[in-house]
């Protein structure tokens, strides 16, 4: 036994250290930092990114950001300006509009070409020049109906013949890219006409956005649905990889067109160091790397090894990272920079006003409206990072009043109690167990489990019912769902944009999840929506919040408000989350960085 | 020997209806309306009616499932309806971040719980084995969350030993990733397989045979490894090949906390996206693995013990 023994040590002893020298010689080789892409943004998505095809993910936030490097559209949003404004982007000036409204004529910045792709045969792989005829072409493929374009509602019953377009396609089952739109032609070589139904100022909007950009009909004949993988625009940068769920790289375009920093912003600007870059050339950076990253600890390690740029501080660090509002020391000595800004976003819990107990009661929903108390929602939550939402609109919005107080969103149980007794159901007696759906995962359910709290305070009995996320999509676009918690970012920075949420014609499955319907508040909607910008056209938005206010078909929730990390390194960063082609205006100092680094 | 393959071969038909049935009824119980996803907050009435068309959705449940077991046949599992990525390029380009990671991670966390098992076999009562054995079902009872938020920020984040997260497809610049996420796939399973195999290891162990061995005067050495490994084998070999097949969904926690784009985080977001053609590919490859190892382990008895005989 005593030669067993020492076999067995011996054995034991050998085994441990052959596993020990391959774990230390497998780890000693690492942690080499990225330095392959110094002069490169380094930014972490947090969900994953669903494709490359303006049409079919242009709704998709993730997948707008990474396409919004590659593709351009006519007009973009001003990077410093606040209010955003719209600016040319593709387009030589700003469209001349006709004086009823209805005809833009947009002239294209010549000398801007695609980037190189073998899908450009006659060229042999080199990118063509953009033409008008280009944004008709793929405006046409977001009216296709094999496309099952997530955009086409940008043009849908607007652009004079689409519609109709579509729908003959849709008929015969076969989409002719060959059949004029009557309200979409180029007559010229760099001019785009668009006829449009009625006046829609707010036309100029979504031409911003992912679903109008410019994509050459080259690409989807080459790629077909491969398309998805393989992004080809006139933007700053150029793809270069994409290994899904993981890493996108693009690098810098080096054909791409004159365009420059801007050299005006907010007052506040100069001061922050934002217009120490007025007038360069862009893009500022050589290219940007986008990590597909769900889990919020590798984030949060990540960023704070320095391997990425920017973070939203998650809500487990946010305490020991922001004492009093302000960064701790630590991180103020390793260069990170805190900046604050509020989020043109809303979240609410959602009250179907086409069920028979919930949405036939007024005094019920004003109730349930009173009883949630936002400022503990507010710390429970969101670490204090959010304001509570007196009304649909959310603040930088144009249409939205500071002043306003919604007097249903007042945390008062008494008055609660009160309403609820108007409505039929004193201390919630007769009110049979109300159902909220709910997506599963996050911090939702704890958020619907304070929900519950707060209303079985007055009485009320709330059932949590979770979801998968196409679960809960079924239950609120086919009016099923009695109350749902959801979240709108705006698409563009006018109150517009959250008023169609209770326009009638918008019902589930619409946008207007919660099914309201007032002929007063559609008719002040359709009258507004032809409306430029205008004081009056701003009484007709208050006067439309008074109605959702009094009906409360929402109860209003919160306005986030972002709280970033960035490292001392990355310049030029200002956020607004309409703004989606914004990393060529960021600047690495890669000297900096090297220095700084060091410390983390 | 070739009648018994042939006959479990033939088994595999009702297995696979089986699983596709239970797949097809759960997706149309509780997966959702993809239609609604894929359009969009704007989606209008007229395009939920052609999309549920055009993806097969009004069609008749059973002409569905026909449908369903048509594709299983030809192998053809069309697009992705989420991503609308080829299923087949998916899987292709999945399954070497999941196989790179769970293969390794595997085959160490095998050789080195029989090895740890053997030695707490010969140890056996000893304060080692009952150190060893608590640890084992300490290392159980822990969730694999908990390891791997330990030791990302403990030997990443700290001690700067391991990147954090990330992923090379190239085939050199993908290990240094893979060395952290593997060896907590090693630790999470090494107190199951090393409890299992050393009860199956002590069962030999006083055998008769064992005692004849060492009364011939073998060295240890040949009555460990010759003897007593050799015929703990069978039971060893059916829970190492029934685990085969799980690996290749790899681990999903693993690969979204390490930023591995594989198997299994592509199936969980098609679970969560109700991408049903993904799922059913994954639930079908899955169950057709399965029963494939189900019957390597029953053939490989025949190899490892001359005993046993296959009709």
């Amino acid at each position: 036994m005593v030669g067993g023994d020492r076999f067995m040590r011996r054995y034991f002893i050998r085994f441990s250290i052959f596993f020990l020298t391959v774990v230390t010689l497998g780890g000693c080789s690492n942690n080499k930092g990225d330095s392959r892409f110094d002069n490169y943004v380094h930014e972490a998505i947090v969900a994953n990114v669903k494709g490359f095809d303006p049409v079919v993910s242009g709704e998709d936030l993730y997948s707008g950001i990474v396409m919004g490097q590659v593709y351009e559209s006519l007009l973009q949003y001003n990077y410093l300006e606040r209010p955003t404004h719209v600016e040319p982007n593709l387009a030589d000036g700003m469209p001349q509009i006709s004086k009823d409204g209805t005809l833009y004529t947009f002239k294209i910045k010549k000398g801007v070409y695609f980037n190189d792709d073998p899908c450009f045969k006659a060229t042999s792989g080199k990118g063509r020049e953009l033409e008008a005829r280009d944004f008709i072409y793929s405006w046409k493929r977001s009216a296709d109906p094999k496309t099952h374009s997530d955009t086409f509602w940008m043009f849908d019953g607007k652009v004079k013949g689409m519609t109709e377009w579509r729908d003959a396609a849709s008929k015969t089952g076969v989409t002719d890219y060959s059949l004029p739109i009557e309200g979409l032609s180029a007559p010229e070589k760099y001019t785009l006409q668009i006829k449009l139904n009625k006046p829609t100022p707010l036309f100029l909007y979504y031409m911003t956005m992912t679903g109008s950009v410019a994509l050459p009909h080259e690409l989807a004949e080459f790629y077909g649905p491969e398309l998805q993988n393989h992004p080809v625009g006139t933007g700053p940068y150029k793809f270069r990889s994409w290994t899904r769920n993981a890493e996108i790289i693009f690098d810098r375009n080096p054909h791409y067109r004159e365009a420059y920093y801007p050299s005006k912003g907010e007052e506040s600007d100069k001061a922050n160091g934002l217009l120490n870059d007025a007038g360069k050339r862009l893009p500022l950076n050589d290219g940007v790397v986008f990590t597909e990253v769900v889990e919020t600890q590798p984030r949060w390690l990540n960023f704070r090894k320095g391997v990425y740029d920017w973070i939203d501080i998650p809500k487990d660090n946010f305490d020991s990272i922001v004492k009093n509002g302000e960064l701790v020391d630590e991180l103020k000595n390793q260069g990170v920079v805190l900046t604050k800004w509020i989020d043109p976003d809303l979240t609410f819990e959602g009250l179907n006003m086409e069920d028979p107990v919930i949405g036939k009661n007024k005094y019920l929903r004003q109730a349930m409206s009173m009883a949630v108390d936002t400022s503990e929602l507010i710390e429970k939550f969101y670490n204090g990072r959010a304001i509570a939402a007196q009304g649909p609109i959310p603040p930088t919005l144009i249409g939205y009043d500071p002043k306003r107080i919604d007097p249903y969103r007042q945390f008062n149980l008494e008055k609660a109690k009160e309403l609820l007794k108007k409505a039929g159901y004193p201390g919630g007696k007769g009110l049979l167990e109300l159902v909220y759906e709910i997506n599963s995962g996050g911090v939702y359910r704890q958020m619907t489990e304070f929900f519950q709290q707060e209303m079985a305070k007055i009485g009320i009995k709330i059932r949590i019912n979770m979801n998968t996320w196409p679960e809960f999509l079924e239950k609120t676009k086919a009016r099923k769902a009695q109350i749902f918690g959801l979240a709108w970012s705006a698409d563009y920075p006018d109150a517009e944009n959250y008023l169609q949420l209770f326009y009638s014609k918008n019902a589930s499955p619409g946008p207007n999840n919660s099914n309201y319907n007032n002929p007063e508040f559609d008719k002040l909607y359709e009258k507004a929506s032809i409306m430029l910008d205008s004081p009056e056209r701003n009484k007709l938005y208050q006067k439309m919040v008074d109605l959702v206010v009094e009906d409360c078909p929402y109860i209003f929730d919160v306005h986030r408000k972002p709280h970033i990390l960035t490292h001392g390194w990355f310049k030029n960063y200002k956020r607004n989350f309409i703004i989606l082609n914004y990393i060529k205006y960021y600047r690495i100092d890669v000297a900096e960085k090297a220095a700084l680094r060091r410390k983390l | 020997m070739l009648a018994y393959v042939v006959r479990r071969t033939l088994y595999v038909v009702p297995v696979v209806l089986g699983v596709t049935l239970i797949t097809f009824i759960l997706f149309n119980i509780v997966g959702g309306n993809p239609v609604y996803q894929k359009l969009g907050k704007h989606g209008s009435a007229s395009e939920i009616k052609i999309l549920t068309h055009e993806m097969g959705l009004d069609l008749p449940l059973t002409q569905q499932y026909l449908f369903y077991l048509k594709q299983c046949v030809t192998f053809d599992f069309g697009r992705s309806w989420s991503t609308n990525q080829e299923i087949s390029s998916m899987i292709k380009a999945g399954i070497g971040p999941s196989l790179s990671l769970a293969v390794p991670a595997f085959t160490a966390s095998v050789l080195l719980s029989i090895f740890v098992a053997l030695g707490l076999a010969f140890f056996r009562n000893s304060i080692i084995d009952r150190l060893l054995v608590v640890t084992s079902l300490g290392g159980i009872s822990i969730s694999l969350l908990v390891y791997i938020i330990f030791f990302q920020y403990t030997l990443s984040y700290k001690l700067g030993v391991f990147p954090i997260s990330g992923y090379d497809t190239s085939w050199s610049g993908r290990w240094e990733y893979l060395i952290l996420p593997g060896i907590i796939w090693v630790i999470t399973s090494l107190g199951n397989e090393v409890l299992l195999y050393r009860t199956i290891i002590l069962d030999e162990i006083f055998q008769d045979y064992v005692r004849t061995a060492r009364a011939k005067g073998l060295s240890e050495k040949v009555v460990l490894f010759k003897h007593v490994l050799k015929n703990a084998m069978i039971p060893i070999i059916t829970n190492v090949v029934l685990e085969i097949p799980f690996l290749y969904t790899g681990s999903l926690l693993l690969e979204n906390f390490f930023g591995i784009p594989g198997l299994g985080g592509m199936t969980v977001q098609a679970l969560a996206n109700s991408d049903f053609p993904v799922i059913k590919t994954m639930t079908y490859v899955g169950s057709l693995l399965y029963v494939l190892f189900n019957l390597l382990s029953d053939l490989s008895y025949a190899l490892v013990d001359p005993r046993i005989e296959l009709d």
